[in-house]
């Protein structure tokens, strides 16, 4: 059983590398592609059915520990049972027949190959969600999904709104999966050390009481990633907007797998929520709410693959509600349907014209109060003025789908946006003056012989967020982003490495990435702006993924050591600096945790700026070539 | 109040009717997407010579207006453009010969790949510049919402509600929306921002033009400038302005109130972004040197290299043909047989195969190309339709309705739900979808596996559009004089019958002889899950399945009554002779026989024999298709060919189900003996005319009063398309989403997009029509003074025509000064082969145009 989990778990991996390294032509990637897809196939019906034979085991199994520092530690934990084996099902049948699918629907376009490693990359991380047995594992996934993701939606990178809908989800993705990261570290402070979710309930069960709070903490940071990846109330809005790339991708993604990914956080993580009461009621109102939003901006929606995802979304909210109300499984049964019937909703929604005009013609479509009886049996002068207000107000939330995208970005974005623009108007001798000021109460400090260490590190997060702020801020120059982002997670590192004892070594790795990071995107960027003079139109997509596919992979590699994403040093690196930090130094965790969402967010938007968009000749170079006039009459 | 002495600063000599009518021109003419219709994508610029058109749009569009230079490099080195026509398109282009040395050494240089493309007014204009210095993405935050608004205005049947109200227009909808609405409708929160829908369109616009355009000089240019921002809705709300009955359920807009609702979201926004004052585009800095549209449209810049390309290219392909036809002509030789049967095709390019084949299979068969609507044109109305459709081409407006019935009352069609098949549309609303979803969908993993892994077994059971039920009937003869409320007439009289017969076999040049059997076959096309399926149907009948128009003419042309007029205009069809309707569905190459209960028992012979014939030819017609098709079988027999491309059409994930007018090219308008011995891959339209029987040109000028728009139409789409997909184009059909019914669009956010996808053109040659007339100069010059509104396409090269001379095969290539006597080179061999399999076996280019020897030579 072990060696099949392993099987399933890996092959995609190998399938991965593999296309990577032969994936030369269309056809071969076609054939390595099924060749893995079986393999998969193979392994997981095999883990099914040694799973049912021995009689549905809870099975575990600790392959090794990646890492270890003190308490903490990060063990390589699979998990696997009744929920995991019917999401591996579900997964391992779409995955099947998307990869078919698109073996024919792909034909030819450009850009083959690298959907066929998005979507492996994405089975990977999918598998690893699924048969994780620990939350720090999950949370390796859930990266590897959010950078798929965000690929995959930009996949038509040619045109601006991919890549800016991508952006947009990214930015969701990344908030949310900090609420994650923070709730690992979090539960791994509760339990010390017994993480593993079998061992939740006994490890939780004798700290219930003292830690009330932290608790209470962990179960709202778990609902926010949870409505986040699954466009629960109220990040409704990011779905139908991240349905960009081929219409396969759309469905595999936001209508069948990884819009079900936050109900499965949340029935792996009921042993911490369950007693709860607040936190079953806050799922139950985000199941209500998004139930509410979903069901009624779907109805104004004039495209199908809008109208599908709100469709999907609203059942998801049932699932919480039915979470909530303790009946899981009802929701996997309810997840399995969902995900079939959205699944083959998107895939055949271009019949959608052919079905409409033959079946239905068009549909009368007025929403009309008058005719509900409430309004019916109501007085003549509501009926007259008041039933027109109300129809016409739900038309309008209808349309715009209650506005939830700018109510959300004003809230979470544009404090940031607002504080930025405010640092970057000060004068340059305002911003010394502060900095000698601040030095200056150091030294005092350090004088008087207190204990200097916390306020340096208070200082270097005050840096951290002042640059991350700025970098987010300011677009102009890809470049002064570019320092900024590195500058502040440097500062992160550097401020937990100056309070927290016995971090240790590790953060010479983290922040060794960084600095590799730093220089490797400096590099790439530097040689794209080569002979390009851009001043002029700053805020243009650069297209270097056409021009230079070199520098932009270099590029997108160091993007992703900065990010902190499960391959790079960098990941555990933040893991540890958050995990210490919120051990002795809790204050510091919430500013290092928002510098490094933004910081993640700039970065995603250095990197679509420069690498993506369709290349304009904006020196109008191209015209040497030409004569004036045309001769005529030839 | 504030907004009164504001108004009173707007200028008020500004002409927004005027204004608008003036943008619009550029604006893409594309119909709702139920009925396609190609046409020429720059049909704007179609009174300027074709270069200059192309220079000019370039600028305007952003887009390329020729090839890489590496695709005709490569095709010269191959040997598919000749030096011959290089050496003929640099003469063209330069006359200066030392010049023209200098000039053929670059066309012959190597060049790096160059990945730019020139930039658009609409990226890189005026108003780009002023929002680069206001640092805000203001097309970025207003086209979400002004796109929903206008999608869920004009919305066709995909959401269930509609925020228009019968008869109001999108600017008092939204004024309406904004006004009173409990909650404010975005980005109108602030008060001051709705004051502007308390004035009328004209106002609102003259007065956000001057808050957002600063000077009058500025006003055309911000509005074609935002305008063309989204090229698709502009053009789609002004085609429905434009054709109101293109939409199903009506809606009262113009694209005055769309731009009018544009301009006040974005004032709203840049009001909330940058303060009440902002600076207009008339004080950004460097707005003056940017080019003015007088200035692109009198001075445009081109591409001289790669014009020289084009033509060179082009020219190759001419001479293949007019080399093939020369030699056809003279080797001709008149069969005296009399035919077996009879076929009437249409003029397409994909029956030009069909056509080769049959003739192949079984030599007495005689074919005839005219366009697929038979000449009878009318509204019809299917069994289960609810709406009637046009059965001609899009510049004719019938005056008749026919209606299709059943026969007999007491055997029920099955109900036309049932035959739809269900499709999981239905279950959207929350608690249906519930159940539905707890329980029904685990099915669809069963249905889903099984249509991807076994396509063809027509799980989806779409009926599609071209299926027409084999028991009906249609209504065809008139009752009554009375027309109904929409001004149509119910049928025909058979005096009309007769005259729109005559019309047809006159122009093709049947009019006696006829075969005891004579097949008249349309053609539709039948693909799942595919948005543009209109673009696959018959062009001669704006885009939908001819059947009913064969079924028309057949049922016409069986009448005694109606033989009887004709008999007495000279038109003498024989007792014996019997019309069968058919159709050909180019996509899975199947025919359907329609009306068999007027079929004589026992079948004759002769339609036994033609049926045979028929089905083998559509086999090989299958085999020639399989060589585009990469991923076809492996199997190289015929067989496995049908197999295929039977499956093509029902599979739920091919997105090219045929490849449709690709590589078109070639029409010919001539006898058919001047054709049949020649292999054109596919690529021809072929009209069939008489020369000898048309002294005054006037049948000529009714056959190209149809063919240039039509054919002219499909192959400017196909050319432009493919030139530049992204602008021109719908790019790649992938991630397109149906947007109510109207269209397709990428994603849930995007604009429109027009055009053909990558997907349809991936594999055209992008080539300019050559119209080759079997008829002297003398007479076409007389057909084309009956044709003046048509000479545009002629004269500036939109369309190349040549004629050759029945009599001694000599060739004039049409220019717009006139005729000019084209030699061939001495030194051209028209390539030959036995049959057709021999000539495209293992072929996966395009083949130049062979001569078949059929075994004779």
């Amino acid at each position: 059983m072990n060696q099949l989990i392993l099987a399933s778990q890996l092959f995609p991996l190998i399938g991965f590398v593999t296309i990577v390294f032969i994936g030369h032509s269309e056809n071969a990637v076609a054939r390595i592609s099924l060749f893995f897809t079986h393999l998969m196939g193979i392994a997981v019906v095999g883990l099914l059915s040694v799973w049912v034979y021995s009689g549905f085991p809870q099975h575990e199994y600790e392959w090794f520990t990646l890492y270890r520092s003190g308490e903490y530690q990060f063990p390589l934990v699979f998990l696997f049972d009744k929920t995991a084996a019917v999401y591996l099902f579900c997964t391992w049948i779409i995955f099947s027949v998307i990869v078919r699918y698109c073996r024919y629907y792909l034909h030819r376009e450009a850009g083959y190959k690298r959907f066929f490693l998005t979507i492996f990359s994405f089975i990977f991380g999918l598998n690893m969600v699924i048969l994780s047995g620990v939350l720090d594992m999950f949370f390796a996934g859930w990266e590897i999904v959010g950078i798929s993701s965000f690929l995959l939606i930009a996949f038509y990178r040619h045109r601006i709104q991919p890549i800016r809908n991508a952006q947009r989800a990214y930015s969701i993705y990344r908030l949310c999966d900090f609420g994650l990261l923070l709730a690992a570290l979090l539960l791994d402070v509760i339990v010390h050390g017994h993480n593993h979710f079998i061992e939740l309930d006994q490890a939780l069960d004798p700290v219930r009481s003292e830690n009330y709070l932290e608790l209470t903490g962990l179960s709202l940071l778990l609902i926010l990633a949870a409505c986040g990846k699954s466009a629960q109330f109220p990040f409704c809005f990011w779905i139908p907007r991240a349905m960009e790339g081929p219409t396969p991708s759309s469905a595999i993604f936001y209508g069948a797998l990884s819009v079900h990914l936050g109900v499965f956080l949340l029935i792996r993580t009921e042993a911490v929520w369950g007693d709860h009461l607040m936190a079953r009621l806050i799922i139950l109102l985000v199941g209500i709410l998004t139930v509410l939003v979903a069901s009624i901006s779907e109805k104004a929606q004039s495209n199908i693959k809008g109208q599908i995802a709100y469709a999907s979304i609203a059942q998801v909210g049932l699932m919480f509600v039915e979470l909530s109300l303790g009946l899981q499984p009802l929701v996997l049964l309810h997840f399995l349907g969902n995900a079939f019937l959205r699944s083959y909703q998107l895939l055949v929604s271009p019949s959608i014209i052919t079905h409409r005009l033959r079946v239905q013609g068009a549909t009368d479509t007025r929403v009309d109060l008058r005719e509900t009886s409430i309004i019916q049996r109501a007085p003549e002068i509501i009926k007259e003025h008041l039933s027109e207000v109300l129809q016409t107000t739900l038309e309008v939330i209808a349309v715009q789908e209650f506005n939830l995208e700018a109510t959300v970005r004003s809230i979470l974005w544009d404090s940031f946006r607002h504080l930025g623009s405010v640092i970057s108007k000060t004068r340059a001798w305002f911003r010394w003056a502060m900095v000698f000021l601040l030095a200056g109460v150091g030294f005092g400090i350090a004088m008087a012989g207190l204990s200097i260490r916390p306020y340096w590190a208070g200082l270097l997060a005050l840096m951290m967020l002042t640059l991350a702020v700025l970098a987010f801020t300011r677009k102009r120059d890809p470049f002064k982003t570019w320092h900024s982002v590195c500058g502040s997670t440097v500062c992160a590192g550097v401020s937990t490495w100056v309070i927290s004892h016995g971090v240790g070594s590790y953060l010479i790795w983290f922040i060794g990435t960084i600095l590799l990071a730093w220089i490797l995107g400096s590099l790439a960027m530097w040689r794209m702006r080569a002979n390009k003079d851009y001043e002029d139109s700053p805020f243009v997509y650069r297209a270097m993924a056409e021009r230079a596919p070199g520098l932009t992979l270099l590029l997108f590699v160091a993007f992703l050591g900065v990010v902190g994403f499960p391959i790079s040093p960098a990941f555990v690196g933040q893991d540890l600096i958050l995990y210490y930090t919120s051990i002795d130094h809790a204050w510091l965790t919430p500013l290092i945790a928002i510098s490094m969402v933004l910081n993640g967010v700039s970065a995603a938007g250095i990197f679509t700026r420069m690498s993506m968009g369709l290349p304009y000749d904006l020196t109008q170079r191209h015209m040497h070539d030409h004569d004036a006039g045309i001769p005529r009459g030839h | 109040m504030v907004m009164d002495a504001k108004r009173q600063e707007a200028p008020v000599d500004f002409d927004v009717d005027a204004g608008i009518e003036a943008l619009s021109r550029w604006l893409p003419t594309q119909n709702p997407i139920k009925d396609f219709i190609q046409q020429n994508t720059l049909a704007c610029l179609q009174d300027k010579p074709f270069h200059e058109a192309l220079a000019i749009a370039a600028k305007i569009y952003g887009a390329r207006s020729y090839l890489p230079l590496s695709y005709y490099q490569a095709r010269y080195r191959s040997g598919r453009i000749s030096p011959h026509s290089l050496q003929y398109a640099l003469e063209m282009i330069e006359p200066d010969s030392t010049r023209r040395l200098s000039l053929r050494d670059k066309v012959l240089r190597d060049e790096p790949e160059t990945f730019s493309r020139p930039t658009s007014i609409a990226q890189h204009g005026v108003r780009s510049l002023w929002l680069t210095s206001l640092e805000v993405n203001l097309d970025a935050l207003a086209h979400p919402i002004l796109f929903r608004l206008i999608g869920n205005f004009l919305d066709q049947g995909i959401s269930q509600w509609s925020i228009a109200r019968e008869g109001e227009s999108l600017w008092s909808c939204i004024g309406r929306m904004v006004r009173a609405s409990i909650v404010s409708l975005h980005p109108f929160q602030n008060p001051e921002s709705r004051e502007i829908f308390k004035m009328d369109v004209d106002d609102a616009i003259r007065y956000a033009l001057h808050r957002l355009a600063g000077k009058r000089e500025y006003f055309e240019r911000y509005l074609l400038e935002m305008a063309l921002a989204h090229p698709g809705w502009s053009g789609m709300v002004r085609v429905i302005e434009k054709n109101p009955q293109r939409l199903l359920s009506p809606r009262n807009i113009r694209l005055k109130d769309f731009l009018a609702v544009e301009l006040a979201i974005q004032l709203a926004i840049l009001s909330d972004r940058c303060g009440k004052t902002f600076p207009s585009v008339s004080s950004t800095a460097g707005v003056k040197a940017i080019d003015s549209l007088e200035r692109i449209m009198t001075n445009p810049l081109l591409p001289k290299t790669l014009r020289v390309w084009q033509e060179a290219f082009e020219h190759s392909l001419y001479i293949e043909l007019l080399a093939g036809l020369k030699k056809s002509a003279t080797l001709r030789h008149k069969n005296s047989q009399p035919p077996l049967a009879q076929a009437l095709f249409c003029i397409d390019d994909r029956e030009c195969s069909i056509r080769r084949h049959l003739e192949e299979v079984n030599s007495s068969i005689k074919t005839y190309g005219a366009a697929g609507f038979f000449g009878i044109d009318f509204y019809y109305r299917g069994v289960g339709d609810i709406y009637p459709v046009a059965q001609c081409p899009a510049v004719i407006t019938p005056r008749h309705l026919v209606l299709e019935s059943v026969p007999d009352e007491g055997s029920p069609l099955k109900k036309t739900n049932t035959e739809t098949g269900h499709l999981p549309f239905g279950s959207r609303s929350l608690m249906k979808g519930w159940l539905f979803t707890q329980t029904a969908g685990l099915g669809y993993a069963v249905r889903l596996a099984f249509d991807t892994f076994r396509p063809g077994s027509n799980l989806l059971k779409l009926r599609q559009l071209s299926e027409v039920d084999v028991r009906t009937r249609l209504h065809l003869l008139r009752e009554s004089d009375e027309p109904d409320a929409e001004g149509r007439l119910l049928g025909f009289s058979r005096q009309e019958m007769a005259e729109k017969l005559e019309g047809l076999l006159k122009s093709i040049g049947l009019v006696r002889d006829f075969a005891p059997i004579v097949v008249v076959i349309a053609h539709g096309s039948t693909s799942t899950n595919n948005t543009h399926f209109a673009a696959y149907d018959c062009g001669a009948c704006a885009g939908k399945p001819g059947a009913p128009n064969a079924r028309a003419f057949a049922q016409m042309a069986n009448d005694p009554q109606v033989r009887e007029i004709l008999c007495a205009r000279g038109i003498d069809i024989p007792e014996t002779t019997l019309f069968v309707a058919a159709m050909h569905n180019t996509t899975s190459d199947e025919v359907t026989y329609f009306d068999r209960h007027d079929w004589p028992e026992p079948i004759p012979m002769p339609l036994v024999t033609f049926q045979r014939s028929m089905d083998e030819a559509l086999e090989r017609n299958a085999h020639e298709r399989c060589r585009w098709f990469e991923l076809g079988p492996s199997a190289k027999t015929l067989a496995a060919a049908i197999e295929h491309v039977k499956t093509r059409s029902t599979s739920i994930f091919e997105p090219r189900p045929e490849y449709d007018h690709n590589n078109n090219l070639y029409c010919v308008v001539g006898n058919r003996d001047l054709t049949s011995s020649l292999f054109i891959d596919r690529r021809s339209f072929l009209h069939s005319y008489q020369p000898a029987d048309d002294l005054d040109g006037s049948t000529l000028a009714r056959i190209l009063g149809a063919i240039i728009p039509v054919c002219g139409g499909i192959n400017l789409q196909y050319f432009f398309s493919r030139i530049d997909n992204s602008a021109y184009g719908a790019g790649t059909k992938l991630p397109h989403n149906v947007i109510g019914l109207l269209g397709v669009a990428n994603g849930v956010e995007g604009d429109l997009r027009t055009g053909l996808s990558s997907q349809m053109v991936e594999i055209h040659e992008a080539a300019r029509l050559m119209i080759v007339v079997e008829q002297v100069p003398t007479i076409i010059d007389q057909a084309f003074s009956q044709i003046s509104h048509l000479m545009n396409w002629l004269d500036n090269e939109w369309v190349r025509f040549a004629s050759l001379d029945p009599s001694d095969q000599t060739i004039h290539i049409y220019r717009d000064n006139g005729w000019k006597k084209e030699a061939l080179p001495p030194d051209f061999e028209v390539p030959t082969g036995r049959w057709s399999m021999d000539v495209y076996q293992g072929k996966t280019e395009t083949i130049p145009v062979h001569y078949l020897t059929r075994g004779l030579a």
